[in-house]
């Protein structure tokens, strides 16, 4: 579905240069479901922003569905975005002047999902996330756990086979978030590929494949076959030397 | 997705209200200015007679002798003499055409019960109303026959007849112009012309005479014009009869040439004339001159659009421009603060073409409320204008087609203020709003 081979990401502000990512090469599977972690500032959500098509990469080759990313215009990424991948952002990112219907409805909008369609999705995707009775409220009206399983819920409604989620859990209580992660098991089951990054090792544990991300390079931790896996151990410089599988 | 945008507008719109209403006002003023001043200009500069407009004709003869000096543009008097006006009305030739100028009577019906008036009138000939084209709703022109031989009649307009008669068919009955009596031959409908172009004389923008009487009343009733009467020579003038010999001017004439083969005649018709008055001791000059405009070609020579009212349109258009940076400035503002969430927006698949649009559209709905009420905002203005000055009164006022122009002006103006921050706010790159906040 996905291969990245040596991708670099630098980020030139001022006089500092940082890289973000660098020889980041990585082939995610078909319904995969794939847990990152790393330290904060190692450049998980830049890997997610690039594997998202919502940032360009500044070395490096990419290709998503056998389409060499690097080579396409601005409209042909949005379109991907929009017909192929969904996301969770790290913050909840809602449209403040929108309700919750209207915020799950954008990606369908900018899609051409007729209206009696958009309907029947957003309310099946709101009652996924248990917030139907909600639909009518503003984002700034729902707690924090709340938005962010409207966050998901918009994720969700574009019915996306490949969903990138930026620590989906991060505001949630543990209940909350075992809920959130059953709900992304089931959409993986379903045959969506998954890639979440997570701080949370539980959580991670729970995905099949884990993968660390250290100071911008990769290091592939685990990939079990469907069982738990052991907690990801303490960033090693040398991680990245010893992939498993992949 | 035009209505969704249309939707979005109004809640932005509306949640951000300050800046909104400021962005409306600042259109609304720019456009109320510039249309006044627009529509000023424009009601000064419409042809007053579209159809008809190249083939009235005003004949100027330069009458002055050698070395004479007038201060038109081409040396030559604006108006003719009353001995040129009838001459040139009883030579030969078939064009319609007629002297004419204004005056004014005391109008009443010699009963207790009508108060006298006293009320502008013109002095013409027949012709005059086939020339100009009036319509008459009852009865029609007096006859050749009646203006030669028996002229107390008068041609009155339709709000006399609605003051005096109710509105009926007043033809037939008598009115008194003056202590003299006159027999009504027609009702003539309100000439509601903006500018006066048959006789500048007042004022470009003066209003209509109410009664018409034939022009050979003058001489009889010894009938002094409203106009101006300027002569090049000194002249001691004793009674009304030397006033017609003189070589003042005071008449206005018009005739309708309906060709160029037509105009041609007429010019042979007065370079004939003049040579047969030389040769009677007038026109002692080296190079006989006349002039023969049209009506488009007699306003331009009038100056009835007059430098001032161009440079006022142009200034009202600057301010347009300052109103339109401002708004530039409040919605670059306005649009930048709202990059994060556009990042989102492009994240979620919309492409930079649906920013754009969401963000023009938002842009014309401003515009539009700026139009409409900088339509209300010229009304305003014009009515200003009426009632402050009374000489504008025709003119101040608004036509469909302005009326028109106004959200169009308006939605261009917001255009232009609202392309470069919707061109710059599409560019936003998806990513960067959405790094952990
Ligand atoms: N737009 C940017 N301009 C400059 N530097 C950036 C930009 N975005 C990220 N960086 C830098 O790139 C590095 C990786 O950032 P990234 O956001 O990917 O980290 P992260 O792993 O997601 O961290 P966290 O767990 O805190 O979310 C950081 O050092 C960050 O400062
Ligand atoms: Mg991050």
């Amino acid at each position: 579905m996905l291969t990245m081979h040596n991708v670099g990401k630098i980020y030139q502000t001022d006089s500092v240069q940082t890289h973000a990512l660098r020889d980041f090469s990585l082939t995610v599977n078909e319904g995969e479901f794939i847990a990152v972690t790393g330290p904060s500032g190692s450049g998980k959500t830049t890997f997610l922003n690039i594997a998202g098509l919502l940032e360009p990469f500044t070395s490096g080759q990419y290709t998503l569905d056998g389409i060499d990313i690097g080579g396409l215009s601005d409209n042909q990424r949005a379109d991907i975005r929009n017909q192929k991948i969904g996301y969770i952002f790290q913050g909840f990112n809602l449209i403040p002047d929108l309700n919750i219907y209207e915020n799950v409805e954008v990606p369908l909008r900018y899609r051409g999902v007729p209206a009696k369609e958009r309907k029947v999705r957003i309310l099946e995707c709101l009652e996924q996330v248990g917030l139907a009775s909600r639909a009518r409220h503003l984002p700034q009206q729902l707690s924090g756990g709340q938005q962010q399983r409207v966050a998901i819920a918009r994720a969700l409604a574009g019915k996306p086979r490949f969903l990138l989620a930026d620590e989906p859990t991060g505001n949630l209580d543990t209940l909350m978030a075992r809920q959130v992660m059953e709900l992304l098991e089931e959409i993986n089951q379903n045959g969506a590929t998954i890639v979440m990054v997570t701080h949370d090792p539980e959580l991670a544990r729970r995905a099949p494949r884990n993968i660390q991300v250290v100071d911008g390079e990769l290091a592939d931790l685990t990939f079990y076959q469907g069982k738990p896996a052991t907690p990801a151990s303490a960033p090693e410089k040398s991680a990245h030397e010893s992939v498993v599988g992949g | 997705m035009f209505l969704h945008y249309i939707d979005l507008s109004i809640r932005s719109i509306k949640s951000t209200p300050v800046i909104s209403v400021l962005m409306v006002f600042a259109i609304a003023i720019g456009i109320g200015l510039t249309m006044t001043s627009l529509s000023v200009f424009h009601m000064m500069s419409m042809d007053p007679i579209p159809h008809k407009s190249q083939a009235i004709h005003f004949p100027q003869l330069n009458i002055m002798d050698e070395g004479g000096e007038w201060h038109t543009d081409d040396n030559i008097p604006y108006q003719l003499t009353y001995q040129d006006a009838i001459n040139l009305y009883n030579a030969d030739a078939d064009f319609p055409r007629s002297p004419s100028f204004r005056s004014g009577f005391s109008v009443h019906l010699n009963t207790p019960d009508v108060k006298p008036t006293m009320e502008p009138a013109r002095l013409v000939y027949q012709e005059f109303f086939s020339i100009f084209e009036r319509p008459f709703i009852f009865g029609a022109p007096w006859s050749k026959e009646e203006q030669q031989s028996k002229p107390y009649v008068v041609v009155i307009s339709e709000s006399i007849n609605n003051r005096l008669f109710n509105g009926q068919n007043s033809v037939g009955k008598s009115i008194y112009l003056d202590n003299k009596s006159y027999r009504i031959v027609g009702v003539v409908e309100d000439w509601d012309h903006h500018i006066k172009y048959y006789d500048l004389n007042n004022g470009a923008f003066n209003s209509p005479e109410k009664l018409y009487v034939p022009f050979s009343i003058a001489p009889l009733e010894e009938i002094g014009t409203w106009g101006n009467t300027n002569g090049w020579k000194h002249e001691t003038l004793n009674g009304y009869q030397s006033l017609l010999q003189s070589e003042l001017v005071w008449v206005q004439f018009w005739v309708q040439l309906n060709t160029a083969a037509e105009k041609e005649a007429f010019s042979a018709l007065i370079m004939a004339y003049m040579e047969d008055q030389q040769s009677k001791g007038r026109f002692n000059r080296d190079n006989l001159q006349y002039a023969l405009r049209n009506v488009t070609q007699w306003l331009k020579y009038n100056q009835v659009v007059s430098e001032d009212n161009r440079i006022l349109v142009g200034l009202s258009f600057m301010f347009l421009l300052v109103c339109v940076a401002n708004i530039l400035g409040l919605l670059l503002a306005k649009f930048l603060k709202r990059a994060p969430e556009v990042g989102v927006r492009r994240a979620l698949g919309a492409s930079k073409k649906h920013i754009f649009a969401q963000h023009i559209v938002e842009v014309s709905v401003i515009g539009l409320a700026g139009g409409i009420l900088g339509i209300v905002i010229a009304q305003l203005g014009l009515w200003g204008v009426r009632t402050t000055n009374r000489y504008y009164e025709a003119l101040a006022t608004m036509d469909v087609s302005l009326l028109l122009a106004a959200p169009t002006i308006a939605l261009m103006a917001s255009f232009i203020a609202g392309l470069y921050p919707a061109w710059l706010v599409c560019r936003t790159q998806p990513a960067i709003y959405l790094k952990s906040q």
